[in-house]
């Protein structure tokens, strides 16, 4: 298992954001996670990534490690990459320059190397660079590279982040809606270039994503929260029958009895 | 041009080597008398301060306000070794730079749980409190300041006068400069950048936020305390408390802003124009306040990124018409 969590709880005041979850993800799969707004979702990432400290008696457990109390750039230093819902660029600097400080863990060179400026260093920058144009090309913005993150279009951001969250080279990547407000094609374009890094560098993806085409298509298992709590787990055409799942996203089907009830009052 | 560039690019060495032959070359060439010299020393020591405060404000995004107490720290290291030890520039510079440093760790703190106006405001305080702390302090001369600080002497050379200590101050600038560029352009640059625009977002990519805003402060702290060491050797070698005040840091504050913040260049040609025209408005002195307020102002609406910025910008707009040419062929 490459990530584990048990009993996961998080509770802001006396609302269960997320209620004893207990989620495990295999190597090499792509994991779908849906549900209503306000069901947790996002809250599962920010305390896999350690933006939130879980509640007592929660444990996660990533490639091996426990990082229930890891905080955030220790979890990414070991292989676990995420993107925001609200994408957080770097907006004021250069777009190589967002990539590159997604780099960050793998530089080789030591800090007092810096400091003195060896030679050595710059080589290895140099090559560290041409890597990441590689990656830009390989996403489309290697034109854009000296070009300032803000000045780049809605659709060329949401790359660039995948770019910036691959650049480390993760194991794990958890996509907080890739595609949100994105147009059908951008988004079928954005799927194509999401399912040939997963190929090349051999990821393990989880997405969120309210788009159901989207995860129809790409996921290969798909677990449902709502309201904090996992309600149902397995393969998109499993999820489409649900009881549960349908009820969550449409409200329960009533029947004459209950309907009448409902129309008295 | 391009493979004089592309050399340069590769021995980031050879550049200062090249500075400083120029810089050597220059006061026997342009200056005619003393103040000449002494201006640039001043200037030189001003680089160094907005070196330092463009690594923690306009890389890093600290707001800090009281750099100034840093660069008092690193004087009154050198003054009082002088005073009670009768230590020379090459003692007191080191030591000046490993005290600052350590100070710079306490003004690092706050920054963890602060942000922008808070964290000025808490800066600021700290450096007025080192300020008042010395006007106070009998072991550091209190009001009076500490005068006649000894100049440095090397190869049976000694560098008393203004144009004998330019060869003091400008090889220290360099040196200082060449650290940070150096710095700047590596990694630990980007993630100082990364962490002013999002710390979040760092963090997530295995960016230590809070040892890197330490580090930037600590750096810069270091550049503040060099600084400090070199202006209290400075030619007479007197320093007194009125020399770190508020007014100073808008000073320098300006330099930063003016020149670009998170420029590289940004300090370095802030500290030129701004030192020049503080010299040049000395007998306007009830307005050179305002003029650098109002220089912060403009500067910040006008032209958020300074002067390094918008050279930037010219470079880069170029380039990108140049690609749109042979595209359109």
């Amino acid at each position: 298992m490459l990530l584990k969590t048990k009993k996961l709880m998080k509770a802001f005041g006396g609302l269960k954001a997320i209620n004893k979850v207990d989620f495990e993800l295999p190597k090499n799969e792509i994991r779908g996670i849906i549900g209503p707004n306000g069901s947790g979702k996002s809250t599962f990432f920010n305390l896999v990534s350690g933006v939130y400290d879980p509640d007592p008696g929660s444990y996660i457990e990533f490639d091996g490690h426990d990082i229930t109390e890891e905080p955030p750039h220790k979890v990414g230093e070991l292989g676990l990459a995420r993107t925001f819902q609200l994408l957080r660029l770097y907006q004021d600097m250069s777009v190589i320059n967002n990539v590159m400080s997604g780099y960050h863990t793998l530089v080789p060179y030591r800090f007092i190397d810096a400091v003195v400026g060896r030679k050595k260093i710059w080589d290895q920058e140099k090559v560290i660079k041409e890597e990441m144009m590689d990656l830009l090309s390989f996403v489309g913005l290697a034109d854009y590279a000296e070009m300032n993150a803000s000045e780049l279009s809605g659709g060329q951001r949401r790359l660039l982040v995948l770019a910036r969250a691959i650049a480390g080279k993760p194991k794990l990547l958890m996509l907080d809606e890739p595609a949100a407000g994105l147009s059908p094609v951008n988004v079928d374009n954005l799927m194509k270039i999401l399912m040939r890094l997963k190929e090349k560098y051999g990821l393990t993806l989880i997405i969120i994503e309210h788009i159901l085409k989207v995860v129809m298509d790409t996921c290969s298992k798909v677990t449902v929260l709502d309201h904090g709590e996992k309600i149902a787990e397995g393969t998109p055409s499993q999820i489409k029958d649900d009881n549960a799942v349908i009820e969550a996203y449409l409200g329960k089907k009533m029947d004459d009895e209950e309907m009448r009830k409902a129309l008295a009052v | 041009m391009e493979k004089f560039k592309d050399i340069i690019r590769q021995y980031p060495f050879l550049g200062f080597i090249i500075a400083f032959f120029i810089l050597m070359a220059i006061p026997s060439i342009f200056f005619t008398d003393l103040y000449q010299s002494h201006l640039s020393s001043l200037i030189f020591i001003n680089i160094i301060v907005a070196a330092g405060l463009n690594i923690v404000k306009g890389y890093c995004g600290q707001v800090t306000v009281g750099h100034v107490g840093l660069y008092a720290v690193g004087s009154y290291t050198a003054g009082c070794m002088f005073m009670y030890l009768g230590a020379s520039l090459w003692i007191t510079l080191p030591v000046a730079i490993l005290v600052t440093g350590l100070f710079g760790v306490a003004f690092a703190i706050p920054s963890f749980r602060l942000e922008g106006p808070y964290l000025a405001l808490a800066t600021l305080g700290g450096g007025e409190a080192i300020r008042l702390f010395i006007e106070n302090g009998e072991f550091f001369g209190s009001t009076y300041g500490i005068s006649s600080i000894s100049q440095p002497e090397l190869f049976g050379i000694t560098f008393d006068t203004p144009d004998k200590y330019y060869y003091i101050s400008m090889p220290v600038m360099l040196i200082a400069i060449y650290f940070s560029f150096s710095v700047l352009r590596s990694s630990i640059g980007r993630a100082f950048m990364a962490v002013r625009e999002d710390p979040i977002s760092a963090a997530a990519s295995g960016i230590n936020v809070k040892k890197h805003k330490m580090l930037a402060f600590i750096l810069s702290a270091m550049f503040a305390g060099a600084a400090g060491a070199v202006y209290a050797h400075l030619p007479p070698g007197y320093i007194h408390p009125n020399n770190y005040t508020v007014i100073e840091m808008v000073t320098f504050l300006a330099m930063v802003v003016f020149g670009g913040l998170g420029h590289i260049w940004g300090g370095i040609i802030g500290a030129v124009i701004i030192t020049i025209v503080y010299d040049l408005t000395r007998p306007l002195y009830e307005y050179q306040l305002f003029i650098f307020g109002l220089t912060i102002v403009l500067t910040i609406l006008f032209m958020p990124k300074g002067i390094g910025g918008f050279i930037d910008k010219y470079f880069i707009d170029r380039r990108f018409k140049k690609k749109q040419a042979v595209a359109d062929k």
